[in-house]
C-alpha cells in the first residue's frame, strides 16, 4: 500500500503549482520525478566528498570509491546480477552503442528487432547494416500490438543477436521476454534487452531470464539524468573489446602497448558521474522501499481508470491492447485529423497537465501506420486518482471543440 | 499569418520580457521558413493556438470551439488588423514627428507620444473675440494685411509670422524656438500681438509705439516681455518701470499710446489678426502654414527644410 503523504513530501513536485494550478506530470516514460532522497545523495557527494573514485587514496577519494561500489553493488543486486557485470553508462541509448560497437560482427550476421523500437535500438543496427554490412530484420507485432511468437520463431533460426524493447514506450506492451531468449539461445543466438521502460516498472531478474544484455536509464527510475546501466553476462562482457578507452581503463601503459583492466572497468573510460552512480543506487533503494507489487497496482488503477473514461470518446484510438493491464503506466492515444502536439499543448495550458506528444522516438512505427502523432500518458506510482480524474475533466472540455 | 503577428507582438514584449524575446526567435525562424518556401514546422503555430485555445477553453467552450474551428481566419484578420494598426502607428510617428501630433497638424486627438497634448495647446480666444468658428482649416493668412506689425529681415527667403500674446503661457513655451529658428534659418519675421486674455491689452498700444519710435530695439523689448515674470506685465503701472530701463522716453511713449491714431491702427491690426479666423495663441505661420499651440522645435524647423512628405 502506497503512502500517499509520504509521497507528497518526498516528491516536492506533486504538491507544486504552477499559476495557482498543481502540476500534473504524466510525462514518466520519458523522465520521472526525483524523490528528496536521491537529490541529498548527490548533494552530499557534492558538500561532502567530491573527489574521485578507484584512483585518489586519500580519504575522500575513499569515501566516494566505497559509495560508487555501494551503488553497483545496489543496482547488481537490483536485477539480480554480478558487481562485475555492471557498467555505469550515461544512457540506455549509450549502452546500445556500446554493445552494438564492441559486439564482434561477422558480415552477414542477422539482428532482429521489434517494430516498436526506439530509435536507440534501431538506428545503430542500420548504420551497421551499412558499415559492417550486417542484416537487420523486423519481427511485425500482431494487429493488437501483442508480440507475435510465431513470425519470430522463424525470423530466430538466423539470427546472431536478437535485440528487443522489454517494454515499449510507445504502448507499454511487455514482450514474453523469457520465451523469446529461450528460444534465442536454441537457435545460437544472445538477446539484448531494451529495459528502459521496464526496470522503473517491474522487477527484472537478469539470472532467470538468462538475457544475455540488457540496459536501462537512470533517470526513467527515480534517477538523475546522465546515468545508465549496460549489463552483460560477465563471460560475454570479458570477450567485449571496449570502444572509448583512456583514463582508468588499463592496468599500465607503456609508449607501444598497454594492459586492459577487467570488466566492468574497461568500459568506463575516463571520469565518471559520481554523484549520479550514487544518486542512481539511492533510487533503487527507494524503488525497492516502495515495491513493484504496489507501483504496478497504482499503475493499473490509474491506467483502467483513464482507459475507462477515454472509452468515452469513440474518436480517441488507443495504440497497443485494450486491456491496461497489458500497457503497463501507458496510454498513447490519437485522433484522427487532430494534431496531438496542439492536444498536449492545451492540457498543459488548461491545467498543467504534462504529456508527451510526437512520435516518441519511434518514427518508423508511425511512419509504417501512416499515424501523423500521438499523445502519451505515462503514468508512475506517484500519480494519484485525483489527477487522473483533472486530466479527464480536462480532456472532456477539449473535446467538446474538436 | 500568425507567425508574423506574434513576431512583432513577441519583439516589442521582447524590450522588456526575456520569456517573450525567445518566443520572438520562434516566430522569427518560423517567419524564416515560410518566407524561404518551407513548411514551418517548429510548432511554433501550434503553441501559439494551443495557448489561445486553451485560455478560451477554461472561459468560454463556444468561443475556443470557434477560434479553434476558424482559426486561419482569425489569424488572416489579426494579420490585417495588425498592418492597418502598424501604418496608422507609423502614419502617427510620422506625424508627431513632423507636426508634433499623431493626428496630423494641428489635430488635438489623443496621441500616445504626447498623452497630455502639450504640442496642440492654445490659450483660447473667448467667443466675445468674435472668431467664427474653432477649425484650424480657417486659419489663413490670405486677406490678412500685416504690414504694419514689427518686422525683420525683410526680402527673406521664408517668413514666418507669429501671433501670440505676452501674458499666454503657451506663446511662452513656443516662444524661444520661434527666435531660435528666426535666427538660425535667418528668415522674415513678423511678430503680431495679440492679447487673447485681455489683461495686456494695453501692451499691443506700448509695443506699436516702441516699433513706430525706435524700430529695432523693439526686439529686445519683446523679448523681455515675454521672459519675464508675467506679474510685471498684468499691470500698466509696471510698464513705465519697464520702459525706462530699456532706456525708450516714457513720455514719448506714453503720448504716442494716448494718441487716437495709434488706438486706430491698433484696432486696425486686431481686425487684420481677426481675419486669420485664430482660435488661439500661439499661432505660427511659416511660408503660411498655420501651425496653432506651441509645437516641437523640429517641427517648425521641418518646414523650412521642405521635409514634408504628407
Amino acid at each position: 500500500m502506497l503512502d500517499y503523504e509520504k509521497i507528497k513530501k518526498d516528491f516536492l513536485l506533486v504538491s507544486k503549482q504552477i499559476k495557482g494550478k498543481p502540476i500534473v506530470y504524466f510525462d514518466n516514460a520519458c523522465m520521472s520525478l526525483k524523490p528528496r532522497q536521491v537529490i541529498d545523495a548527490m548533494n552530499e557527494y557534492y558538500f561532502e566528498f567530491p573527489a574521485c573514485s578507484g584512483r585518489s587514496s586519500h580519504k575522500l577519494g575513499e569515501i566516494v570509491t566505497k559509495k560508487v561500489r555501494e551503488a553497483r553493488q545496489i543496482i547488481a543486486k537490483f536485477i539480480n546480477a554480478g558487481e562485475q557485470e555492471i557498467v555505469f553508462t550515461r544512457n540506455t541509448t549509450e549502452a546500445i552503442n556500446l554493445l552494438a560497437h564492441t559486439f564482434p560482427w561477422v558480415k552477414g550476421d542477422l539482428v532482429l528487432t521489434t517494430d516498436k523500437e526506439h530509435n536507440s535500438n534501431l538506428i545503430p543496427w542500420q548504420m551497421l547494416v551499412k558499415n559492417k554490412g550486417i542484416r537487420h530484420r523486423v519481427v511485425k507485432s500482431k494487429d493488437d500490438g501483442t508480440f507475435d511468437l510465431e513470425k519470430y520463431k522463424e525470423l530466430a533460426k538466423e539470427a546472431r543477436l536478437i535485440s528487443m524493447v522489454y517494454t515499449s514506450n510507445l504502448d507499454g506492451t511487455t514482450i514474453p521476454a523469457k520465451e523469446i531468449i529461450k528460444i534465442a539461445h536454441e537457435n545460437g543466438a544472445l538477446v539484448f534487452l531494451d529495459a528502459a521502460q521496464s526496470a522503473p516498472h517491474k522487477k527484472i531478474d537478469a539470472k532467470d531470464l538468462d538475457v544475455d544484455f540488457l540496459a536501462f536509464s537512470g533517470h526513467k527510475m527515480l534517477g538523475p539524468t546522465g546515468t545508465g546501466v549496460f549489463y552483460a553476462k560477465y563471460s560475454l562482457l570479458e570477450k567485449l573489446e571496449p570502444f572509448m578507452v583512456g583514463g582508468d581503463t588499463v592496468e599500465y601503459s607503456t609508449y607501444t602497448k598497454h594492459e586492459m583492466l577487467k570488466a566492468p572497468e574497461k568500459f568506463e573510460a575516463g571520469l565518471q558521474d559520481y554523484a549520479g552512480i550514487i544518486g542512481l543506487g539511492e533510487a533503487v533503494k527507494y524503488l525497492e522501499a516502495v515495491g513493484f507489487d504496489s507501483i504496478k497496482k497504482q499503475e493499473y488503477e490509474l491506467n483502467k481508470y483513464i482507459t475507462d473514461e477515454l472509452s468515452r470518446w469513440p474518436k480517441i484510438k488507443i495504440i497497443g491492447p485494450g486491456d491496461p493491464a497489458l500497457r503497463s503506466g501507458i496510454i498513447s492515444f490519437y485522433i484522427d485529423g487532430v494534431d496531438m502536439h496542439q492536444f498536449a499543448l492545451m492540457l498543459d495550458e488548461m491545467s498543467n497537465i504534462m504529456i508527451r506528444s510526437g512520435q516518441h522516438c519511434v518514427h518508423s512505427w508511425f511512419n509504417d501506420k501512416k499515424i501523423y502523432n500521438s499523445a502519451r500518458v505515462s503514468l508512475y506510482f506517484y500519480n494519484s486518482l485525483e489527477e487522473a480524474s483533472v486530466f479527464i475533466n480536462s480532456l472532456d472540455k477539449i473535446m467538446k471543440i474538436i | 499569418m500568425i507567425c508574423i503577428v506574434a513576431l512583432i507582438i513577441f519583439s516589442i514584449l521582447g524590450i522588456f520580457s526575456a520569456t517573450h524575446r525567445q518566443m520572438a526567435k520562434e516566430a522569427l525562424d518560423c517567419v524564416f521558413r515560410r518566407v524561404t518556401l518551407r513548411p514551418c514546422n517548429t510548432g511554433f503555430k501550434e503553441k501559439i493556438k494551443s495557448h489561445m485555445v486553451a485560455k478560451l477553453l477554461n472561459r468560454s467552450t463556444f468561443l475556443a470551439r470557434a477560434f479553434n474551428r476558424y482559426y486561419e481566419v482569425f489569424a488572416w484578420i489579426f494579420f490585417i488588423l495588425m498592418i492597418a494598426s502598424t501604418f496608422y502607428v507609423v502614419k502617427g510617428g510620422y506625424n508627431y514627428y513632423l507636426y508634433g501630433s499623431c493626428n496630423g497638424l494641428n489635430q488635438s486627438g489623443f496621441c500616445a507620444f504626447d498623452p497630455k497634448g502639450e504640442n496642440n495647446k492654445v490659450t483660447e480666444i473667448n467667443a466675445s473675440c468674435g472668431i467664427e468658428e474653432k477649425s484650424e482649416k480657417n486659419v489663413s493668412l490670405d486677406g490678412v494685411d500685416l504690414s504694419s506689425f514689427p518686422t525683420k529681415q525683410v526680402g527673406a527667403k521664408d517668413t514666418i509670422v507669429l501671433i501670440g500674446c505676452y501674458e499666454c503661457d503657451y506663446t511662452r513655451k513656443a516662444y524661444p524656438d520661434i527666435q531660435k529658428l528666426v535666427r538660425e534659418k535667418k528668415t522674415n519675421y513678423i511678430f503680431a500681438h495679440y492679447p487673447a486674455k485681455e489683461n495686456t491689452n494695453f501692451l499691443s498700444e506700448v509695443g506699436y509705439c516702441v516699433y513706430k519710435e525706435y524700430g529695432d530695439r523693439f526686439w529686445s523689448f519683446n523679448d523681455y516681455l515675454f521672459t519675464v515674470d508675467k506679474v510685471e506685465i498684468y499691470q500698466s503701472e509696471y510698464i513705465n518701470t519697464i520702459l525706462k530701463n530699456f532706456d525708450f522716453d516714457i513720455s514719448k511713449i506714453n503720448d504716442c499710446v494716448n494718441d487716437s491714431a495709434t488706438k486706430e491702427a491698433v484696432t486696425n491690426q486686431v481686425n487684420q489678426l481677426r481675419k486669420t479666423h485664430l482660435y488661439g495663441t500661439p499661432t505660427v505661420f511659416i511660408n503660411g502654414k498655420a501651425f496653432v499651440g506651441p509645437k516641437p522645435y523640429r517641427v517648425y524647423k521641418s518646414v523650412l527644410n521642405k521635409f514634408i512628405i504628407f
